[in-house]
């Protein structure tokens, strides 16, 4: 009886064993390709950005205050992605900031289309319904000295070198009311009678406090779950409209401070971020 | 016999790796007993030998300028202990003056921060301050990147300080290189430290400086750094053109204020302050007793009720600088490896 007691307990085990590797084994980790498409609302539909050459008087948008403004570059930082499913499911991005090369920190441009498309891999199979990540790129990205890839400061155009971090957006353009006297810009040069500079940045969320932090770490639930497993090739749609860039907590001025190089010029259009980013769809 | 033989073996052998150890650590970093634990990521950028000599390669070579006319020991030269022997403010490109005078950089593995506004959080994005700004090298980065992997030799030597690069040189890779160079800068060995290690004597006058220092200037000039590594209004001025510290923190509490010197190898570092106004140790002492202006937010250490500054006799001051000679690094600034 005992022996038979042991043997049956013995079978069960194996069984209940070999049941949980089969589940295992069905759902390999899968990938989501996550895609920024860069978009201004007008009138209640999204239309896809068009960048014009520096100097352009083509004014295609329109600020909440009603002034017309164009976009010569665009570009902004995504880092520290994680995902989140309604039954626990959890994923966070490798991250990596070494001299080598850089990992989890994307540097999406408007300019270059690849820049916007966003690879995540080796995600634990399961259904997911939020994503969160940090526009910008925080201490981790700085701390430990200097690092390539998105991150090299010699080809990425978004380190400041006199208070050293990355900015975390950068827009640069026009605007009819702007009366122009940029400096430390990219394309727009000092004597462009009308533009525009607004340079995001602010990372040191270091203990003594005094610093403007202005990266915004920013959560979204989607209207549905993504299944993700090897077999499946899921798309998920964020958007990033200027409009609301420019006027959501805040409706910026362009006749005001339009030269924007240091975190506490940039604490309005920070905010403003939160409104910025949306959660569009799903492909699955 | 066979014994014997397996004796003589290792002994040989144990010698030979000692003998290598020895030749190795003069290029690897080592922190003087008495002196704090340093700052700077060594687990992730490891000084070598093969590192620290490219890292001194490009400290010394112009190409990082717009037109190759300018070095980082332009400004930063060994026999005044790595700070500017005779500008106030630094010159650039086309004889552009900058708008602060160079420091100098010795003991960088142990700072917090960097610069007189310590805008810098690590040392290895100090160098494109220089290297980017239109007033001193008026070079970018991604231009002295393109030079150093056009030059016939510093492709090779990147790839053997940097197994992990690649074919391409990139940035990070310059930046940990001058780094490597910049922590090995090490000033621990002035004949203050041979007294403070049990190894030398101060002179009579120069231990009554040194008492008279502790009183009155260690409170910022403090520990064997000789900084409290914060910043502080030193009452130069009553309005500030140079906003200082306040350009990095955006506080008007910060206004005026800037990182406190280390004092080591003072006698060589003239001329003094963020600006380079005083030449001598003696018009610095006598800007602490009698020159000291009021303004918002002037170090409460030189508020003495309604006294400002630090009172100082003539006979102290003269003793203070005594004292402060004694950190005067020869060994230091003749050391064949910098």
């Amino acid at each position: 009886m005992k022996k038979f007691l042991f043997l049956s307990t013995l079978l069960f085990g194996v069984l209940f064993f070999s049941a949980c590797k089969d589940e295992e084994e069905t759902k390999d980790p899968g990938t989501l390709e996550v895609n920024f498409d860069n978009i201004a609302v007008i009138n209640n539909v999204q239309q896809q950005l068009s960048l014009v050459t520096p100097g352009s008087t083509n004014y295609a948008y329109t600020n909440a205050l009603g002034q017309k403004f164009n976009i010569n570059l665009l570009r902004y930082y995504i880092s520290a992605i994680e995902l989140d499913g309604p039954n626990g499911e959890h994923y966070h991005d490798h991250m990596e900031a070494t001299a080598s090369g850089s990992k989890g920190y994307y540097l999406v441009d408007e300019s270059i289309p690849a820049s916007q498309l966003i690879l995540l891999e080796d995600i634990p199979a399961g259904e997911y319904n939020k994503i969160t990540f940090t526009v910008g790129v925080d201490s981790s990205g700085i701390v430990n000295g200097a690092a390539g890839g998105s991150l090299d400061p010699a080809t990425c155009h978004m380190f400041w070198n006199w208070n050293s971090g990355y900015i975390a957006v950068k827009y640069e353009g026009q605007s009819d009311v702007s009366n122009g006297g940029v400096s430390g810009a990219e394309t727009v040069t000092g004597d462009n009678p009308h533009g525009m500079a607004y340079h995001i940045g602010g990372w040191k969320d270091i203990p003594c406090g005094v610093f403007v932090y202005n990266n915004k770490r920013l959560s979204f639930t989607f209207d549905t779950v993504v299944k993700v497993e090897s077999k499946e090739a899921p798309e998920l749609h964020m958007v990033f409209d200027v409009i609301k860039m420019f006027g959501s907590h805040h409706n910026i001025d362009f006749t005001g401070n339009h030269n924007v190089h240091k975190p506490a010029d940039g604490v309005e259009v920070a905010h403003n971020l939160e409104h910025a980013f949306d959660y569009d769809h799903i492909h699955q | 016999m066979k014994k014997l033989l397996l004796f003589l073996l290792v002994a040989l052998l144990f010698g030979a790796c000692q003998k290598d150890e020895l030749s190795t650590g003069q290029f690897r970093f080592v922190k003087p007993s008495h002196f704090p634990e340093p700052t700077y990521t060594f687990d992730i950028n490891p000084v070598t030998k093969e590192g620290f000599e490219l890292g001194k390669r490009i400290f010394g070579d112009p190409m990082l300028s717009r037109d190759n006319s300018v070095a980082c020991n332009n400004c930063h030269v060994k026999a005044v202990a790595f700070a500017d022997p005779q500008h106030a403010l630094s010159l650039g490109v086309d004889e552009r003056q900058g708008i602060r005078n160079a420091p100098g950089i010795a003991n960088m593995a142990f700072m917090k921060e960097f610069m007189w506004d310590g805008g810098v959080y690590h040392l290895d994005f100090a160098p494109p301050n220089a290297i980017e700004n239109p007033l001193e090298m008026d070079e970018k980065m991604a231009n002295v990147v393109w030079k150093l992997n056009r030059n016939s030799t510093y492709p090779a030597q990147f790839r053997a300080a940097f197994p992990e690069m690649g074919d391409t040189i990139t940035s990070p890779f310059v930046l940990l290189a001058l780094s490597q160079y910049q922590t090995m800068l090490v000033s621990a060995t002035s004949k203050y430290d041979y007294y403070k290690l049990g190894k030398g004597e101060l002179s009579a006058n120069e231990l009554e400086g040194l008492q008279l220092f502790k009183q009155k200037c260690a409170a910022c000039h403090s520990g064997e750094l000789f900084t409290n590594q914060e910043y502080r209004n030193n009452g130069l001025d009553t309005e500030f053109s140079d906003e200082g510290r306040a350009r990095i923190t955006e506080s008007a509490a910060d206004l005026g204020k800037f990182k406190v010197p280390s004092l080591r190898n003072v006698e060589l570092t003239d001329p003094y302050m963020h600006d380079g106004r005083f030449n001598t140790l003696e018009e610095v002492l006598d800007h602490y007793a009698a020159g000291v202006k009021q303004s918002a937010t002037l170090a409460t250490e030189l508020r003495q009720g309604d006294f400002l500054g630090i009172p100082l006799t003539a006979s102290e001051k003269k003793l203070i600088v005594d004292f402060l000679k004694t950190l005067t690094d020869h060994e230091f600034i003749q050391d064949e490896r910098f």
